[in-house]
């Protein structure tokens, strides 16, 4: 091929069209909603028992029972044990699990076509017939407790912890996860009480994909589930989100973290909001994936991240707009500067018709490729009927998106990108980042890991505590493995530069590099020992006429640690 | 079950171009998707003792352009076209795919050829860059609890320096590399001739090849690379370490055992031996740890399969006041039950349904089927050997569990890597 013809990128090939079939819908006579598509792809089936009650809907007092039930649901049942259940479904080469978002649970079964039945048994047998063991619940609550620990160590659960809490309030999406305290008190009668209300067949779809003959399924589903006795649906009243006035900064400190986590959130739109398809564009532009503008400024230009991103949570109820990156500690203050700059431009500025029309190009050309295995396509059907989706939602999606303009989209970002009224959260070194982000919000707060708020003066190095005053004899005691060895340090300050002496009973050591920032104070010093020169490096922290740190030295594997008072 | 279950053969036809360009396709109309899978013979078991990580910075040069796709240009054609793409780096290969609508397959293919022709190695890039590696590092490794256990333990694992190193590498190497040496690099190892194109999915067979010959054909290929030693001696080099993790809220450990080469038998027998006590609910240290003694929060096991000698892993993170030395002995218990006795008939007809289950999920995915085909073509010249897979899997017997087990994972020659938390809580 010629240099020439190599210029340019080839046009496609003639587009093949794609229809995802319109599923089989049915309803069984105790009200549970039965949709299949038949897929003979390969002998594979999907299934997935879906019920309109998710963690949202735990009990008031009672966070975590939804989450608690599900997971139970596998534990025990009236004619297996946990470990009989385990044994079964994995000698048959395949799963059963059952899990929770806010605004769902779904039990998820799938196997090879050939063992359709026996799983499709199994999976009434856990939904209909659980019985919550007690040995296996009290598994669970410790099990939880350890991992909700275990969570506390994530950066990325803390920030989306602190967001979803400033931008929900009082509704139940506020809630990312349940306390120590709420699993504890989880019991079994509470449990089983609670899975007879929720789990009801007049709340519920029954989706299924696969290679099955619908009529065959139809008989085995009223045979498994027609008995299934339907039940009063609940409906709950939620708090409205919290409107937002002021951009806010919240801050976890992660003393020693090497990066910082940025979220910077303002509410969102619902999953079946009519605005849900301009959104999605605009979030495409701006920043969805690796060529969206986000990515191609703090990661391409910038160099300050591994990766930028926003992204839209659609919930049933409600959803949030997130902008996120995780960025390395020094270049925190200068991702906020970039992460505003295309907040706004994305408002202030309309879109190229280039930038719109490579958007969507994308997001259609995806479609197809999410359909390609069963569980894709089980998922898109899926969504489409437990978000109440139209009825001809998959088959119009291209079109819905090639309808959106280059105004639609700056009409979205004005309405729904609200970068003064956002709440930025950083998890990290607060000490480190609360003077790079300070001048980002309208008010500050910090938190420590455990969520516990903390009295910002520890962290502020306000220009009068800048330098502490260090000038001086200090006497200091060194931990050398048990042994105290005295050594004295003296200090002449001006400004943050300190120079001095150090010395010990071997030898004394010139001061360089010594500096003060706020109360620390580091230092390296250049010894000769016994004929050897030796560096140390001196960290330490001056609390008035006491200081206390470590001195490094490259003859001990360890920092020792040293206190002591000036002279 | 394996008597009466055959899947029906994949469609593969494989060919090479002039230079050397081993080529695979795998049409399978099923989904109007192609997946292109480019794998370099080139991974961080490549690397000079002076220069690690250069394997896994270029798989991110690979996306600063070429002399006709900008830089970052790769991502942006892609997403336009609809589509999705990566590349990672193991240490046996480097690894570039996409996934696209079937009609997008010359542009794919443009874009592959337009970067394995002429890649832009400058020093803005390779700056640029530099930076990109040293950021996934902070995020990926020091930033995560328990982030660099896997590193360390193939440290502890492996004598061969080839096979010991991480595939991040060192970021003082990193820092040291001129763009000479990048070009370098990019000249012996990134040459047709030291890699494989596989199609699969919805294509015409004799598009596909007019298109791949158009484009790569003319690419000069490059003399072959230096030759590699990644043999070990039996023994491993440390069988213990404690490593403080600054950010790890609970105690863990990691054993790591060395063992024979991927597709050998004991390889495959270790590999399900590894089903039968890690994997699943069902699984004998789920059973005993999870449930049972209760004493862990999370138990995992993987093997790590490689053209050399290769590994397999089981790790704990146990409850806070457990004992720790008690788990692995719990660990050590039913390793050596399972080398006395084999696993039960239960357990074998569990491991027949989930290969077949897994194989059968495999195939649904271009991007899957693919991957599999590149690894067969790349590292045993054979890409029709994913057809009979399955079958050699199925045929491993209890009796060849049971020894490999015992000859592998029974005895003391492993390594034991305990994490002890060493923050502030």
């Amino acid at each position: 091929m010629t240099p020439e013809l190599r210029k340019n990128p080839p046009a496609p090939l003639e587009r093949v069209p794609f229809d995802i079939p319109k599923p089989f819908e049915t309803q069984l006579d105790n009200g549970l909603k039965v949709v299949i598509i038949e897929d003979e792809r390969l002998p594979l089936v999907s299934f997935r028992l879906a019920f309109h009650a998710g963690d949202a809907h735990d009990p008031i007092e009672w966070t975590g029972m939804t989450s608690a039930m599900s997971s139970m649901l596998t534990e025990g049942t009236e004619i297996y044990s946990s470990l009989q259940l385990a044994e079964k479904i994995e000698r048959l080469g395949s799963s059963i699990s059952a899990s929770t978002s806010g605004d769902f649970t779904v039990v998820a079964a799938s196997a090879l076509s050939l063992y359709s039945t026996e799983i499709l048994h199994l999976l009434a047998e856990v939904v209909l017939r659980p019985t919550f063991p007690e040995n296996e619940l009290d598994l669970y609550r410790r099990n939880t407790i350890e991992n909700l620990k275990f969570q506390r160590s994530q950066p990325g659960f803390l920030a989306g912890e602190q967001s979803a809490r400033l931008i929900y309030g009082d509704h139940p999406y506020s809630k990312v996860s349940p306390k120590a305290a709420d699993i504890e008190k989880i019991d079994r009668e509470t449990l089983a009480s609670f899975h007879a209300a929720t789990l009801i067949p007049n709340n519920a779809m029954f989706i299924v994909v696969g290679d099955v003959k619908s009529d065959e399924l139809l008989t085995e589903l009223n045979e498994l589930f027609g008995e299934w006795q339907p039940g009063k649906v609940i409906s709950h009243k939620f708090a409205d989100p919290p409107s937002r006035a002021s951009r806010t900064l919240t801050i976890v400190d992660r003393p020693g973290s090497a990066q910082s986590n940025i979220v910077l959130a303002n509410l969102g739109v619902k999953r079946i909001d009519p605005d849900y398809f301009p959104m999605i564009v605009m979030n495409q532009i701006l920043g969805a994936g690796a060529s969206s503008r986000i990515f191609m400024n703090l990661r391409e230009e910038k160099g300050y991240t591994y990766g930028a991103y926003t992204r839209l949570d659609t919930k049933k109820l409600a959803g949030d707009f997130e902008a996120t990156a995780e960025v390395r500690t020094a270049v925190t203050g200068d991702s906020l500067k970039e992460f505003f700059y295309e907040l706004d431009r994305i408002r202030d500025e309309k879109v190229s018709d280039d930038e719109l029309q490579d958007a969507k190009n994308f997001l259609t050309g995806v479609f197809p490729l999410r359909a390609e295995t069963q569980e894709g396509l089980t998922n898109l059907i899926v969504n489409q009927q437990l978000y109440g989706l139209p009825d001809d939602y998959l088959q119009t999606y291209r079109d819905n998106v090639e309808a959106v303009t280059v105004d639609d989209v700056q009409r979205i970002a004005n309405k729904r990108v609200r970068p003064a009224e956002m709440a930025i959260v950083i998890v990290g070194d607060a000490e480190e980042v609360l003077p790079q982000a300070n001048l980002y919000a309208d008010s500050i707060e910090i938190f420590d890991t455990d969520g516990d708020a903390q009295d910002q003066e520890k962290y502020n190095r306000a220009e009068s505590e800048m330098t502490a005053d260090v000038a001086g004899k200090w006497k200091l005691v060194i931990d050398f493995q048990g042994q105290q060895l005295p050594v004295s340090l003296t200090l002449d300050q001006d400004g943050a530069v300190i120079t001095g002496v150090l010395e010990t009973m071997l030898g004394n050591g010139k001061i360089a590099n010594g500096v003060v920032s706020g109360t620390k104070l580091s230092a390296t010093a250049n010894a000769e020992m016994q004929g050897q020169v030796v560096d140390f490096a001196i960290a330490g922290k001056v609390d008035g006429e006491s200081m206390s740190g470590t001195i490094t030295a490259p003859i001990v594997p360890d920092p020792l640690p040293f206190t002591g008072s000036r002279s | 079950m394996s008597e009466t279950f055959k899947l029906p053969p994949l469609e593969i036809e494989e060919y090479s171009l002039d230079n050397g360009l081993k080529v695979v396709l795998n049409p399978d109309h099923s989904v109007p998707v192609v997946s292109i899978a480019v794998y370099y013979n080139v991974g961080s078991r490549n690397e000079r003792e002076d220069r690690t990580g250069f394997a896994h910075l270029f798989e991110h040069m690979m996306f600063q352009g070429s002399e006709n796709v900008p830089k970052a240009g790769h991502f942006q054609h892609i997403m336009k076209a609809g589509g999705t793409m990566n590349g990672t780096t193991s240490s046996e290969r480097t690894n570039y795919f996409e996934t696209l609508p079937a009609n997008q397959l010359p542009l794919g293919l443009w874009l592959e050829s337009d970067r394995m022709r002429s890649l832009a190695v400058t020093q803005e890039n390779l700056d640029n860059q530099r930076e990109a590696v040293k950021e996934e590092k902070r995020l990926r490794y020091d930033n995560q609890p328990y982030g660099q256990i896997f590193d360390l333990i193939n440290e502890m694992i492996y004598k061969n320096f080839s096979n010991s190193h991480s595939t991040i590498g060192s970021m003082e190497h990193l820092d040291d590399a001129t763009v000479e040496d990048v070009q370098e690099f990019f000249r012996i190892y990134y040459a047709p001739n030291n890699a494989v194109l596989v199609l699969s999915g919805s294509f015409d067979t004799h598009g596909a090849k007019d298109l791949i010959e158009t484009y790569f054909g003319d690419i000069e290929s490059q003399p072959l690379p230096p030759s590699l030693d990644v043999s070990e001696p039996v023994e491993v080099a440390a069988n213990y370490k404690e490593w403080e993790d600054k950010l790890a809220p609970f105690p863990a450990f990691l054993i790591g055992w060395k063992i024979p080469p991927r597709r050998s038998d004991e390889f495959y027998a270790l590999y399900l031996a590894g089903k039968v006590l890690y994997e699943g609910e069902s699984s004998r240290l789920y059973q005993k740890l999870v449930k049972g003694e209760e004493s862990v929060i999370q138990l995992f096991g993987f093997t790590d399969e490689r053209r050399g000698p290769s590994s397999i892993f089981i790790g704990a993170i146990p409850k806070p006041e457990k004992d720790l030395s008690r788990i692995r002995e719990t660990i050590m218990q039913e390793i050596h039950d399972l080398a006395a006795h084999g696993p039960t008939a239960e357990e074998m007809e569990k491991i027949e349904n989930q290969l077949i289950n897994d194989s059968v999920r495999m195939r649904q995915s271009s991007m899957n089927r693919a991957q599999q085909i590149a690894e067969f073509a790349l590292y045993d010249g054979d890409p029709q050997l994913i057809n009979g897979e399955l079958e050699v899997l199925l045929a491993v017997t209890a009796e060849q569990i049971r020894h490999a087990v015992g000859t592998f994972l029974n005895t003391e020659n492993r390594a034991l890597l305990d994490v002890v938390p060493a923050g502030k809580g």
